[in-house]
C-alpha cells in the first residue's frame, strides 16, 4: 500500500492542553493519490461510529442564477448512484443500523453517518458510491427540487426569523455571494437544470475537494484499507474554481424593514467581521460569550432582566471563509417600540467599547467556550464534526483543539480594541421586522 | 464486498453501574461516574409536573420552576448566575407534563459549588416579587411570539384537542389568562405543598467519586423537608372528544398548510411498548419509514412526515405531523391515513420489522453518550417506574419482537376512525376543501394563547 500516506499526528498538538493531548495524539492522518484526505479517531467507549464527509463548498460558490445550487444537490446525493439506485442509499443504512444527514452553509456541504460499529464498510461503500458515480435523473430532479420549495415555504417565506435573516444577507453584502441565502431564491431553485447539477457534481465533488472524519469503535488499519479499496479508483478532479471577494468596503449604516403578519417587531443587527482564520476571530468568540450566552450575560441581564428592552438576545458569530457577520438579535415584545430598543442596544455595545468588559467577565467567558468545547467532544457524533470543522474553518483540527488554550491568552484591552473595531455604525446593518394585521 | 447482515449478537453496552442510596428525608440519589471527560450533570426531578398545575392556574409548575433560580437563600438572580456561571455552567428549571425538573451542568472540578447552589434553589427560593412581575411580562410575551410559529400553533391546537380538559390538555408553559393572575403566594404553596425530597430523584452523571457525592449531596440536600409523601395520582385519560373533526387554525397569508393528526395512544410502560415502538418507526420513525417514502420521495409532497407515540405517566397520544402547499393538503391528507389504516389493516412486513430493530438498536448506544442524556434515561426510569434494567435491555426486547407482535400492536393501537385533524393554514382555501375529513370548525391564533 504506498499510495497511503499515512503519518502520525503532527507535532502542531503540541498547543493542545493537556485533557485533550490523549485525543489529538490518537487521531491517524492519511491521504489517497486522488487527494481524499482522511482522519481517523478511534474510540471504543461506545459501538458506535460516526462518519463525516466534508465538502469544501456551499453557497459562496454558486453565482445568481442557480442560487441554491450546493444546497438542492446535498437532496440529490441521496437519491441513487450506480451501485446503490434510488432510495437504496437511506435504506441500505437505516437496516443496517444506521441513520444520514447531511448540512449545507455557505462555506460547506456535509455528509454524516451515525451507525453501530459493523456497518462501518457498508458506509463507506455508499459514500464512495455516491462520490464515483452519482445518478441525477429527471425525475429524481423535479421530485426532490418539490421538497426543497416546500422546505424554504418552512424556513422562510412562513418563517419570521428566516425572512429577517434573507434580508439581513442582501442588506450586509453587495458583491460577495453570502448576500443570497444559502436555501437560494425561489426562481433559482425552480429553474436549476440537470446539466448545472451535473457540472457542479463534477466541479465539486471530486475526492481531493474532501475531507472524511471518522470517530468511534473501528481498527484504523482495516479502515485505511477499505477506504483505500473503495475510494481509490475514484479519479482526482480539477483544482476547484476560487471565490473573488469583491465585498467593496461599507461606508455607512445600511436598514431595511420587512413588514409581515406578526405579533410582535424584531430585530437583528449585524456587524461585518473578519474570516474564521484570521486572529480576532477567537476575540469576538469571547465577546459572544461575554454578551449573550448565560443569564448572567452583559447583554442579557441588561436588556432582558434590567431594562426589559427585550424578550430575548442572542449573539450569533458564525466562523465564515470569508469575512463574516456579527449579528445580534433581540426578540422584543408586542407593542414595543423597536427603535428604543435599538437605542438601548447601542448604549450597551456603547459602555463595551469605551469602558471594556471587566476582567471577571471576560474570564467568565472563557471558562464557557472551553466547558463548550469539552461539551462538544462528548461523542461520536460530536468529534468527528468539530475537528472536521476546525480543520474546514482554522486549517487544521490541530488549531481547533488549542483554542482551549488560547481564549485566555485574550485580554480585556483586546477585547476592547476588538470592540471598537467592529461594533461601528458605520459598519452596521439592521433589519426591522414591523408587524401588521394579516389580511383576511 | 462481505454484506454487513440483520444477524450477529449486539456488542455489549459499556454503562457504568449507579451507586445509589436514600437520604434520610427520603430523596433518592443515583450516581455514575464516567470519567472520559471533566464534566459533570446533575438532574433533579420532582413529581411536580404541568399535569398538576391547580384549576385556573395552566402553567404555574413552569412558571415555578423558572423563577427557582431568580432568588434562594437570601441571594439574588446575579450572584447566582454568577456562582454557576463563571466556571462555565449552567442552570436550569423547566416542568414537563409528569415531573418539575432542575438540571445543573458544568465541568467537574466545581461539583460542589454547582451542587450547593442547586440544593438552594430547590429547597429555599425566595421568589422576589419584581423577579415575578418581570417574568409575569416576559412569559407573556414569549407566549404572544410563539403564536408567529405556525407549527407551534399546530401543536398547540392538536394538544387540546387531544387532552380536552384532562390536566394534559394545556401547555407546560401555561395560558396567558391564568399566568396574568399568578402571586408570590401561588408560587410558595406550590412550591411548598407539590416538590419535596420524598417525591424526588437526584441524578449525578460524570467524572466524580460516589463516596464524596455521598458526602456533598447530604450537605446540599439533607435538610429538604416537607412536601408530598406520595407522588400524585393523576386521572385516566378520557376518549377523544373531538374524534372525527377537522380543527383549522385560520392564517390567510400562508403559503404553506402545517398538518397534524392526532388519537389515543398508550401510557408510559404500557406492555405493548416494544411492538408498538416497532411498528410506529416503521410507519413513520425513520427516513426510510412509509410515511416519508409515500409523501416525501414519491410525491415531493413535504419536507417531513412522521408520526410518533407520545407517552406519559397516566395516558398517551399518537400523531402524525407534516406540512405540505396550501393546495396539497388534502392529497397529503388522504395518502397520510391511508398509511396509517394500511398499517393498522396488515401491520408491518417482516423485513420491516428486521431494519427496525436494526435501525434503532444500532443507533440506541448513541443515545447514552453525553451525561445529560445519560441522566435524563435515568430520570425516566425512576419517573415512570421502568424495570431497572431498561437501558440495558432495550436493545434486546426491542429485537425479540415478532412481526406477529407488531401487527397486533398496530391493530390494537392505530386508530380507525377516532381521529382529529388540526391544519394551519389560509382557511378561505381550505375550509370546502378539507370538509371531507370532518365537521371543520375554523379557530383563531389568538384563541390559542
Amino acid at each position: 500500500m504506498p499510495s497511503i500516506k499515512k503519518r502520525g499526528a503532527s507535532p502542531q498538538w503540541k498547543n493542545v492542553p493537556a485533557s485533550l493531548k490523549p485525543l489529538a495524539s490518537s487521531v491517524i492522518e492519511a491521504q489517497l493519490p486522488n487527494g481524499l484526505k482522511i482522519r481517523l479517531l478511534p474510540n471504543d467507549a461506545v459501538p458506535t461510529i460516526s462518519y463525516y464527509t466534508f465538502f469544501k463548498v456551499g453557497s459562496r460558490n454558486e453565482r445568481p442564477g442557480i442560487t441554491g445550487i450546493s444546497h438542492l444537490f446535498e437532496h440529490m446525493m441521496f437519491n441513487g448512484a450506480k451501485k446503490y439506485g434510488p432510495g437504496q442509499f437511506d435504506r441500505m443504512l437505516e437496516s443496517n443500523g444506521g441513520s444520514s444527514n447531511a448540512y449545507t452553509s455557505t462555506d460547506l456541504t456535509v455528509y454524516y453517518e451515525d451507525c453501530m460499529a459493523e456497518a462501518l464498510e457498508l458506509v463507506i461503500d455508499l459514500e464512495a458510491d455516491r462520490m464515483k458515480s452519482l445518478q441525477v435523473t429527471p425525475k429524481m430532479l423535479e421530485s426532490e427540487r418539490q421538497v426543497v420549495i416546500e422546505e424554504r415555504r418552512l424556513r422562510v417565506d412562513n418563517d419570521t426569523l428566516g425572512l429577517m435573516d434573507e434580508e439581513l444577507g442582501s442588506t450586509l453584502w453587495k458583491a460577495h455571494p453570502y448576500r443570497w441565502p444559502v436555501i437560494g431564491w425561489m426562481s433559482d431553485i425552480e429553474a436549476i437544470t440537470r446539466e448545472d447539477c451535473l457540472q457542479y457534481f463534477h466541479t465539486y465533488y471530486a475526492p481531493n475537494n474532501a475531507t472524511v472524519f471518522i470517530s468511534g469503535d473501528f481498527e484504523p488499519e482495516k479502515t485505511l484499507q477499505l477506504l483505500k479499496k473503495y475510494y481509490g479508483g475514484i479519479k482526482a478532479g480539477p483544482a476547484v474554481p476560487g471565490v473573488i471577494d469583491a465585498e467593496p468596503e461599507q461606508r455607512g449604516e445600511r436598514r431595511a424593514q420587512v413588514w409581515h403578519p406578526a405579533q410582535a417587531p424584531s430585530l437583528m443587527v449585524a456587524y461585518r467581521g473578519p474570516k474564521a482564520s484570521h486572529p480576532d476571530t477567537l476575540t469576538l468568540d469571547v465577546l459572544q460569550y461575554a454578551l449573550a450566552v448565560g443569564q448572567g450575560s452583559r447583554l442579557t441581564k441588561a436588556l432582558v432582566f434590567e431594562q426589559e428592552a427585550a424578550v430575548s438576545v442572542s449573539v450569533d458569530w458564525s466562523w465564515r471563509v470569508d469575512p463574516g457577520a456579527f449579528t445580534i438579535h433581540m426578540e422584543l415584545k408586542p407593542g414595543a417600540d423597536p427603535q428604543k430598543c435599538e437605542e438601548a442596544l447601542y448604549r450597551e455595545l456603547d459602555k463595551v467599547v469605551k469602558e471594556g468588559l471587566e476582567s471577571r467577565e471576560v474570564e467568565k467567558a472563557c471558562n464557557n467556550l472551553q466547558a463548550q468545547l469539552l461539551r462538544e467532544l462528548a461523542t461520536n457524533n460530536g468529534r468527528a464534526h468539530a475537528l472536521g470543522h476546525y480543520e474546514m474553518m482554522l486549517g487544521t483540527w490541530q488549531e481547533g483543539l488549542a483554542l482551549a488554550n488560547r481564549y485566555p491568552l485574550i485580554t480585556c484591552d483586546d477585547l476592547q480594541k476588538a470592540a471598537a473595531k467592529y461594533l461601528s455604525a458605520h459598519q452596521r446593518s439592521v433589519v426591522t421586522l414591523m408587524p401588521r394585521e394579516e389580511a383576511s | 464486498m462481505k454484506k454487513v447482515t440483520a444477524k450477529g449478537e449486539l456488542r455489549p453496552l459499556k454503562v457504568p453501574q449507579a451507586s445509589r442510596w436514600v437520604l434520610s428525608n427520603g430523596l433518592k440519589v443515583h450516581v455514575v461516574r464516567r470519567p472520559q471527560l471533566p464534566l459533570v450533570a446533575v438532574r433533579l426531578l420532582t413529581r411536580a409536573g404541568s399535569a398538576i398545575d391547580p384549576v385556573n392556574q395552566r402553567g404555574l409548575a413552569d412558571f415555578t420552576a423558572g423563577l427557582l433560580r431568580r432568588g434562594a437563600a437570601g441571594k439574588p438572580a446575579d450572584v447566582i448566575n454568577e456562582s454557576v456561571e463563571f466556571v462555565g455552567g449552567s442552570l436550569s428549571g423547566w416542568a414537563g407534563e409528569d415531573a418539575l425538573g432542575v438540571a445543573v451542568q458544568g465541568p467537574a472540578a466545581h461539583v460542589e459549588s454547582l451542587l450547593t447552589v442547586m440544593g438552594e434553589v430547590v429547597m429555599l427560593p425566595d421568589f422576589p416579587e419584581g423577579e415575578i412581575a418581570l417574568a409575569k411580562r416576559r412569559t407573556l410575551a414569549q407566549i404572544a411570539n410563539d403564536l408567529d410559529d405556525p407549527g407551534s400553533l399546530a401543536d398547540r391546537a392538536l394538544n387540546r384537542a387531544l387532552w380536552g380538559n384532562h390536566a394534559y390538555g394545556h401547555e407546560t408553559v401555561g395560558a396567558a389568562a391564568d399566568i396574568k393572575k399568578f402571586s408570590r403566594g401561588d408560587l410558595v404553596r406550590f412550591h411548598r405543598q407539590s416538590m419535596g425530597p420524598q417525591v424526588s430523584d437526584l441524578i449525578i452523571v460524570g467524572d466524580v467519586q460516589p463516596d464524596e457525592m455521598y458526602r456533598l449531596v447530604e450537605v446540599a440536600f439533607g435538610e429538604w423537608k416537607g412536601g408530598p409523601a406520595m407522588p400524585p395520582e393523576l386521572p385516566a385519560t378520557p376518549a377523544l372528544e373531538r374524534a372525527g373533526e377537522v380543527i383549522l387554525v385560520d392564517k390567510p397569508e400562508q403559503t404553506q398548510v402545517q398538518v397534524r393528526i392526532g388519537a389515543k395512544g398508550v401510557s408510559r410502560g404500557h406492555p405493548d411498548a416494544f411492538p408498538i415502538s416497532v411498528m410506529s418507526v416503521a410507519l413513520g420513525g425513520g427516513f426510510t419509514s412509509r410515511l416519508v417514502s409515500e409523501i416525501r420521495v414519491k410525491r415531493g409532497l413535504s419536507y417531513g412526515a412522521g408520526c410518533h407515540f407520545d407517552s406519559l405517566a397516566a395516558g398517551g397520544a399518537f400523531s402524525v405531523s407534516s406540512f405540505t402547499k396550501t393546495e396539497s393538503c388534502s392529497e397529503l391528507l388522504t395518502v397520510a391515513l391511508e398509511q396509517v389504516a394500511l398499517m393498522r389493516q396488515k401491520g408491518p412486513t417482516p423485513r420491516e420489522v428486521k431494519a427496525v430493530q436494526r435501525y434503532v438498536s444500532g443507533l440506541y448506544p448513541a443515545r447514552l453518550e453525553t451525561n445529560e442524556s445519560l441522566a435524563s434515561a435515568i430520570a425516566d426510569i425512576q419517573l415512570y417506574r421502568l424495570p431497572e434494567d431498561w437501558v440495558e435491555k432495550y436493545r434486546e426486547r426491542l429485537c425479540a419482537v415478532t412481526a406477529k407482535q407488531a401487527a397486533a400492536a398496530a391493530k390494537k393501537h392505530l386508530f380507525s376512525n377516532e381521529r382529529v385533524v388540526v391544519l394551519v393554514g389560509p382557511a378561505a382555501k381550505l375550509e370546502k376543501k378539507v370538509a371531507r375529513f370532518g365537521r371543520v370548525s375554523v379557530i383563531k391564533p389568538n384563541e390559542l394563547e
